[in-house]
């Protein structure tokens, strides 16, 4: 079990790495921690511009547009 | 907190995190996943924390309460009390008072009488039944006591099933709090294909129904066209399955992953030859949990079949009430209640369709009484039933593929064979941990991919 917790919290640090500023939004839409919030936003943020640094693509971002094109969903 | 968030994703994985640090050390663990489930509810409305807290309390004290004999009849009456009054208070206050109020209307007794506005707490309805059912089963000898304030209100508070089912059974649940079983690959198989499925009911099927043909038709029923509505009609139909059984499966899947099972809520409910036998498959833990809890106590088949059948509609038209304060829901409660009894008389006199036309007129009916569920008031209901049967030449109707395409989907899951589940199963079994995690992960990518943006809430969120 361990092994599984493990890859699945390195399968989301994959998925944010390519998953354009998705992460930043939902941080945005959390429920209010008051000071709390203010460190997440602040340390996302941080973390935000050293993944933009890296200029990598927003896989997520096309494959949404791909299947919302294909299955007429939107 | 929603299960298809990132916000939730993370606190998952941090609480799956936990529990495996102290999976060895029950009073640890119990506390970790109490304090997990507060969290859990507490991002909806911290106020309502102290609701649950205070219930939970209840459930614990008539718990020992009614092993004491100088005690029992007290603590039992006056907890089951206390937990009616709670849910009639928060829940169906609002619903009396503008009745009341619309009553009284055109009288000289005419007053406004909603005095004061109160909120829902999400929930309350699911947590109040498990307190009920444990303090009864306790009474009843079914459960044996527990003594330790941390295992009932885990029972009570344990975040999979917390705001929208399905409805725990003590006997169930609290053996496992002591050992719970650790996921080998098999459930780890198992709850991945839950989780998934469940996402893609809610996520993709439901709620792109829900935006593309259902919520719009219902705002404005007058003037559609009887294919716009029966698409409509079918729609929800299918939304309201895949939202609220997707809801099951990925409360079933992630408790399987902390290691605690649940019994399926849902058995492919639009295959029922009878009305029975749709509320056999359809939120199973409520029907059993109504069947042993009001309809037994009521009389149940003891007696004639005139006495049975009144105890049934009135045991169904609570059931309505059960699902919501409203005019609707009490009538959807009563025609189900009314069809399970009319169909007791058919089967006293041996009558019986052949099996897929009873398939199909039994999925018809059920249909048509989910117009006045979904509907917002009587009018609603008269204006969509005006255009479910208003022959109107077929006129076309504007409707995309997307929609008839989704309700084909939701027809496949529901007469799939289920062998499919085991058979993906037994492949998912034979893959490492790692790679299990990966497909999941994937999995859940590809439908935030194909979902669309937003949050849409759970139907029975507001039950």
């Amino acid at each position: 079990m361990k092994r599984f917790t493990i890859t699945l919290i390195a399968c989301l640090a994959v998925a944010w790495l390519l998953s354009g500023e998705r992460f930043l939004d939902s941080v945005f839409e959390m429920v209010d921690l008051g000071q709390v919030d203010d460190i997440i936003i602040e340390r996302v943020i941080w973390l935000e511009e050293r993944k933009a640094s890296l200029g990598l693509p927003d896989v997520f971002g096309a494959i949404r547009q791909s299947l919302h094109n294909v299955l007429g969903l939107g | 907190m929603v299960f298809p968030t990132l916000q939730f994703i993370v606190f998952f994985f941090c609480v799956l995190a936990l529990n495996g640090m102290v999976w060895s050390r029950p009073v640890w663990r119990k506390a970790m996943l109490i304090a997990a489930s507060y969290v859990f509810y507490a991002a909806w409305d911290v106020r309502f924390l102290a609701l649950m807290i205070g219930v939970s309390l209840i459930a614990w004290l008539a718990g020992i309460g009614v092993t004491k004999p100088a005690l029992r009849t007290f603590s039992k009456v006056t907890s089951i009390t206390l937990l009616i009054l709670t849910l009639g208070v928060f829940k169906y206050f609002n619903f009396f008072m503008l009745s009341f109020s619309q009553l009284l209307e055109g009288t000289a007794f005419a007053r406004d009488l909603q005095w004061i506005s109160i909120i829902l707490p999400v929930g309350i309805s699911f947590y109040i039944f498990q307190a009920i059912s444990y303090v009864m089963d306790v009474d009843r000898g079914d459960v044996p006591v527990r003594r330790n304030a941390t295992d009932v209100f885990l029972f009570i508070s344990f975040f999979p099933q917390l705001v929208a089912g399905p409805i725990v059974r003590a006997a169930h649940f609290l053996p496992q709090i002591d050992n719970p079983k650790a996921p080998d690959r098999a459930a780890r198989a198992l709850a991945i294909i839950l989780i998934l499925m469940g996402l893609f009911k809610k996520m993709v099927v439901a709620n792109y129904l829900s935006v593309l043909i259902v919520d719009p038709v219902y705002a404005l029923p007058d003037g559609q066209n009887m294919i716009t509505a029966t698409a409509a009609m079918l729609g929800y139909a299918i939304q309201i399955y895949c939202d609220f059984s997707g809801y099951s499966d990925i409360a079933i899947g992630i408790a399987l992953l902390l290691g605690y099972e649940f019994h399926r809520n849902f058995n492919q409910p639009y295959r029922a030859h009878s009305l029975r036998n749709f509320w056999q498959r359809w939120h199973i833990s409520l029907s059993t949990w109504i069947r042993d809890y009001l309809y037994i106590p009521l009389g149940g088949n003891v007696g004639g079949a005139l006495r049975s059948g009144i105890i049934v509609v009135l045991t169904m038209t609570l059931a309505g009430l059960w699902h919501g304060a409203g005019w609707n829901f009490l009538l959807w409660g009563f025609v189900h209640g009314a069809g399970l009894a009319v169909e007791r008389m058919f089967r006293a006199r041996n009558f019986a369709l052949p099996y897929w036309l009873a398939v199909f007129v039994v999925f018809v009916i059920v249909c048509l009484l989910w117009v006045p569920f979904r509907a917002a008031d009587f009018y609603e209901t008269k204006a969509m039933f005006t255009a479910l049967f208003t022959l109107d030449g077929f006129a076309p109707a504007e409707l995309s593929a997307t929609i008839w395409g989704l309700i084909a989907v939701g027809f496949v899951i529901n007469i799939l064979p289920m062998q499919w589940l085991g058979r993906s199963q037994a492949i998912l079994s034979h893959a490492p941990a790692s790679v299990q995690a990966v497909i999941l992960a994937i999995g859940v990518w590809g439908i935030f991919a194909a979902a669309q943006d937003g949050v849409a809430p759970f139907i029975y969120f507001q039950f």
